[in-house]
């Protein structure tokens, strides 16, 4: 049921039993159980391309057609199709989905039913708001928990608190009826009605878009590899999207901000929540770059299991293509995978040993979709297969099979030759693994106060990152390619790093 | 008939002089003790009269009253026992005293004089309130010679000390001289392990090397250092190496070191105390044991550790209450208990050196990835350690797992003498020409000891500011570049230092299991 699955309709009017379904958000249960194909699920029946419509059913109130056909329904209260909507009503919306219960099905009947997000509210907010709420939405034909209907009169009241907390934290609410929604989402079933967006909308919706995720648990070698894919994918132009979780994640962000390029960060919590916590500031990097940190949850939601898996549909859903590095036999980078499946898009996954605890999903997922999801090879022929080698001719297979894997990302010869000698003595050290200070003392030469000083030195320039003694290459050195082999003497020397 | 003898009272690490009154009264026999006394010294009654017994003299029976005065002064302990035996045989007129006396010591049933914590403070604080002669327990002679200006006379049972009392028999021992308080001068360079307590050598630690030069700036400085690391990463090795490491103390500072030895009661003091004490007491140790108190308020490891180390592995898993209680004297250099019957103030300017794992299944941090713990826990693991505490450890350092190839490789690592012979000479200098260690220096005296330059000044600015420093951890760094400038025996902190010095600082999150890059 990707861009090309038919086309389906939710009729809630004269279709005894079908109630609006209230659910938040799309429960990953119902994915991750199917171990092929795609078979449809309850909320993803009423899926269709945006584009492909054309079905000119604005007035007809007897359809409540989701996801892309939302803007077309709305003529009653937004005025002409597509027409924008005005601030107040935009801040109604966030509101709206910002009540915990609401979900893109529950807000469309809400919308249907009273005509506009002030509406609603307004209306919720008056005398007897609950009932009449229920009363409008069951004269669609659909019903409205009594529960859900106080809490909407709640927000209704406590509407401008929410709205002031949202402008202080400088978030820009984007609804799907803005034309700077990106357009990925929209094809997909249900897509969020609102973004909550710190950053550049334009980060949202650009030419080429690329996925990178993977576990949180990751190993150095996990973390080099996503950093490198990071890295390559962001110099050949493409955005980054991930969901700022620790390892993987964190690790293909800091490298597309390495090498200045930009980044989309899908949260699984709300912005003033924003979790982990430890990643504050390469949230403000990632804004700082160009870059945007977005949510579909209201700013005040905390991280709770239920959000990640839908978070993960709109990490693969913002990309074009999505690439898993490191997954575990239950990473949630399994469920992004099968988002991007079912979304139709492409599904990249680095293969790992069969005994490397992080790799036994990844390799999973290549035995389960055979021709879907795609191995990794090298850094190289996954920018080749992503279209963006810029233009490498393409050799034939035989020769292919023979050919090393080229480095794409930044030369670490380049890198280097921006240091001093000292700096780059052990910078070139740490390249093809984190290395202790004994391991640097052995590969310099240096003493180990001169070593020490020249890792902070290294630090300050985001090449160098700390931890527990073992110094491993960051931002723009991480970037490049984990191959060592071009790293010229010392780097032939090395071992490639464990578990890889 | 009424007896005087005077003894002395232990409170926190200070003797106090105490008059012991008996009236032997006629009436109904009973024994009677007022002023204070506490469950200790109540107890004294029954081996006194034991002790009368067996030693060959009566209990009389008569009406006993020991009064302690002064009164309001509250009385602990057995060191008391002596006195009120001695009081007793004067008061019932079986002994006739010649002159005035003071004594301490404790009664064994049969007559016995047994030593007690805390003599020496005890003797001094006699001492100082004009008492030339003091009767102390055989065992501990030695203490008592420690104090200059008495004459101890030394009794081994009752009947000696009566034969004292009765003005025979006396030989008293004059104080140590200068070469009997300091037997051996080699003991003042480089301590060396002896029988009964050995230290393993830095040549038998492998790899570390960064953890290495933490440990000498810290001990070269006396910074609070904080090893963070997995088991077996050889954390504890190292700090057992510490004693061997330690210059011995100064005179001033052997005294303190000898009051505590004696207070702390582990057996009696045999010469003035000039090894650096290392304590290491287990996670278990509770509130009392580590900070002090207790019902007789002895002394905890803060204290028995002033002037020297203390060292507290698996930090995280100490209780949080004794872990905070230290935070006073890591500031201050001394402890306050306070308790319903007064408080006292103790010495405890001890060096803190601390381990943790990173994480509570220990693999955090690994580049295989083993951990098993849930992201996150380690973070919390670490969070145990609250802010303030962390703002009291000038420097952090991760221990690596040892490669396998580093244990077995041939060739020692530098061995700890000749670390000993740095830290000392670094400690020298610090003390001689600054008044403290580094580890001590704040504020102006801090940024006067720095004699930054421009460059020195702009780059601790910039280091400050990338790491996000707070003032107290600004000072931090500059402090620890001040000693590590001293191991470079510049008269700057130069840029360099600054750069080392900022190795050490606290991680962006303590565990750092799994940061981006």
């Amino acid at each position: 049921m990707g861009r090309d699955g038919a086309r389906g309709e939710w009729r809630t009017a004269g279709e005894p039993g079908a109630s609006v379904d209230q659910r938040s958000g799309i429960g990953p249960g119902a994915v991750i159980a199917r171990d092929s194909g795609r078979p449809e699920s309850a909320v993803g029946r009423g899926a269709g391309p945006a584009s492909g419509g054309g079905d000119p059913r604005g007035g007809s109130l007897a359809t409540l057609p989701a996801s892309a056909e939302f803007a077309e329904v709305r003529p009653r209260s937004a005025g002409p199709t597509h027409g924008a909507l005005s601030v107040d009503e935009v801040d109604a919306w966030a509101v709206l989905v910002a009540v915990d219960g609401i979900g893109p099905v529950t807000l469309a009947a809400l919308l249907a039913a009273l005509g506009s997000g002030r509406a609603v509210l307004e209306t919720a907010a008056g005398p007897r708001g609950p009932r009449r709420l229920a009363e409008a939405v069951a004269g669609r034909g659909g019903h409205l928990d009594a529960a859900l209907g106080r809490a909407i009169a709640d927000a209704a009241i406590a509407a401008p608190v929410l709205v002031a907390r949202v402008r202080a934290l400088g978030i820009e609410v984007l609804t799907i009826e803005s034309s700077d929604y990106p357009g990925r989402l929209r094809l997909l079933d249900l897509p969020p009605p609102v973004l909550f967006v710190r950053g550049d909308l334009a980060a949202l919706d650009p030419a080429r878009s690329v996925a990178i995720v993977g576990t949180r648990r990751a190993t150095e070698g996990g973390r080099r590899i996503a950093g490198a894919i990071g890295g390559a994918v962001s110099t050949a132009g493409a955005v980054v999207v991930s969901g700022l979780a620790v390892g993987i994640d964190g690790a293909a962000h800091a490298a597309a901000v390495a090498c200045g390029g930009r980044t989309v960060a899908v949260l699984g919590s709300g912005h003033e929540r924003l979790y982990p916590r430890a990643h504050g500031h390469l949230a403000d990097q990632i804004v700082a770059g160009g870059g945007a940190v977005i949510s579909e949850l209201a700013p005040d939601v905390g991280p709770v299991p239920g959000t990640f898996p839908r978070r993960n549909r709109v990490v693969s859903g913002l990309a074009d293509a999505t690439v898993i590095v490191e997954a575990g036999e239950r990473s949630g980078a399994l469920i992004t995978a099968s988002w991007a499946l079912e979304q139709g898009r492409e599904c990249f996954v680095v293969p790992g040993p069969l005994d490397s605890e992080q790799s036994v999903g990844c390799n999973r997922l290549l035995r389960l979709y055979p021709g879907q999801a795609r191995a990794v090879p090298s850094v190289a022929e996954l920018l080749e297969d992503l279209g963006l080698a810029g233009g490498a001719a393409r050799t034939s297979p035989d020769r292919r099979l023979l050919r090393g894997g080229r480095a794409v990302g930044p030369d670490p010869g380049a890198v280097l030759a921006g240091l001093g000698a000292a700096e780059a003595a052990v910078a070139r050290a740490i390249l093809p693994r984190a290395a202790t200070l004994e391991e640097l003392m052995d590969a310099t030469g240096f003493a180990p106060a001169t070593i020490l000083a020249v890792l902070t030195r290294l630090e300050g320039h985001g090449l160098v990152v700390a931890a527990l003694g073992r110094y491993a290459p960051a931002g723009t050195l991480a970037a490049t390619t984990p191959h060592p082999r071009r790293l010229g003497p010392r780097g032939a020397a090395a071992t490639p790093p464990a578990g890889r | 008939m009424l007896a005087t003898v005077l003894a002395a009272t232990l409170r926190g690490l200070e003797g106090r002089p105490v008059r012991v009154e008996v009236d032997v009264a006629p009436g109904l026999p009973g024994f009677t003790i007022v002023g204070l006394a506490d469950a200790a010294l109540r107890e004294s009654r029954e081996r006194v009269r034991g002790a009368l017994r067996n030693a060959g003299f009566v209990h009389p029976p008569r009406r006993i009253t020991v009064n302690l005065a002064p009164a309001d002064v509250p009385k602990a302990g057995s060191a008391l026992d002596l006195g009120i035996a001695i009081a007793i045989l004067v008061g019932s007129e079986q002994v006739r005293p010649c002159g005035r006396w003071a004594m301490l010591g404790e009664l064994g049933l049969g007559g016995e004089v047994r030593p007690v914590p805390g003599l020496l403070p005890m003797i001094a604080a006699l001492a100082r309130r004009g008492a030339g002669r003091v009767v102390v327990p055989a065992d501990a002679l030695d203490e008592a010679r420690l104090v200059p200006g008495i004459e101890a006379l030394p009794a081994a049972s009752l009947g000696q000390a009566v034969e004292l009392v009765r003005g025979r028999r006396v030989r008293g021992h004059g104080p140590m001289t200068r070469a009997e308080l300091i037997p051996d001068e080699t003991a003042r360079t480089i301590p060396t392990p002896s029988d009964d307590e050995a230290w393993p050598d830095l040549a038998d630690v492998r790899g570390q090397a960064e953890a290495r030069r933490a440990l000498e700036i810290a001990l070269a400085g006396g910074h609070a250092l904080l090893m963070i690391g997995a088991p077996g990463s050889g954390k504890t090795l190292l700090a057992r190496t510490i004693p061997g490491l330690l210059p011995p103390l100064d005179p001033a500072e052997a005294h303190e070191a000898t009051v505590i030895a004696s207070v702390a009661g582990e057996g009696p003091v045999r010469s003035l105390v000039t090894k650096r004490p290392f304590r290491a007491p287990h996670h278990t140790a509770s509130y009392a044991a580590l900070v002090g108190g207790g019902p007789r308020l002895s002394p905890g490891e803060v204290t028995r550790a002033h002037h020297g180390v203390l060292f507290l592995d698996e930090l995280p898993e100490f209780d949080r209450a004794a872990r905070e209680a230290l935070r006073q004297p890591l500031e201050e250099g001394r402890i306050a208990i306070a308790r319903a019957g007064g408080s006292v103030v103790m010495p405890a300017r001890f060096q803190l050196v601390a381990a943790m794992n990173p994480c509570p299944c220990g693999w955090g941090g690994d580049p295989s990835g083993r951990c098993t713990c849930p992201p996150g826990l380690p973070d919390r693991y670490a969070a145990r350690i609250s802010g303030p505490f962390r703002d009291r450890l000038d420097l952090w350092v991760g221990l690596p797992r040892v490669a396998p190839a580093a244990l077995l490789a041939r060739g020692d690592a530098e061995a700890s003498a000749a670390v000993a012979a740095r830290v000392a000479e670094v400690r020298a200098r610090q003390v001689v020409g600054r008044g403290r260690l580094a580890g001590r220096l704040a504020g102006r005296a801090l940024r006067a000891a720095c004699q930054l330059d421009v460059a020195g000044e702009r780059e601790a600015i910039r280091l400050a500011e990338a790491g996000g420093l707070t003032a107290r951890a600004t000072e931090r760094l500059l402090r620890v570049a001040r000693t590590i400038a001293d191991l470079d025996s510049a008269e700057r902190v130069e840029v360099r230092h600054l750069e080392e010095a900022a190795r050490y600082r606290v991680p962006a999150t303590a565990a750092a299991p799994s940061r981006a890059g």
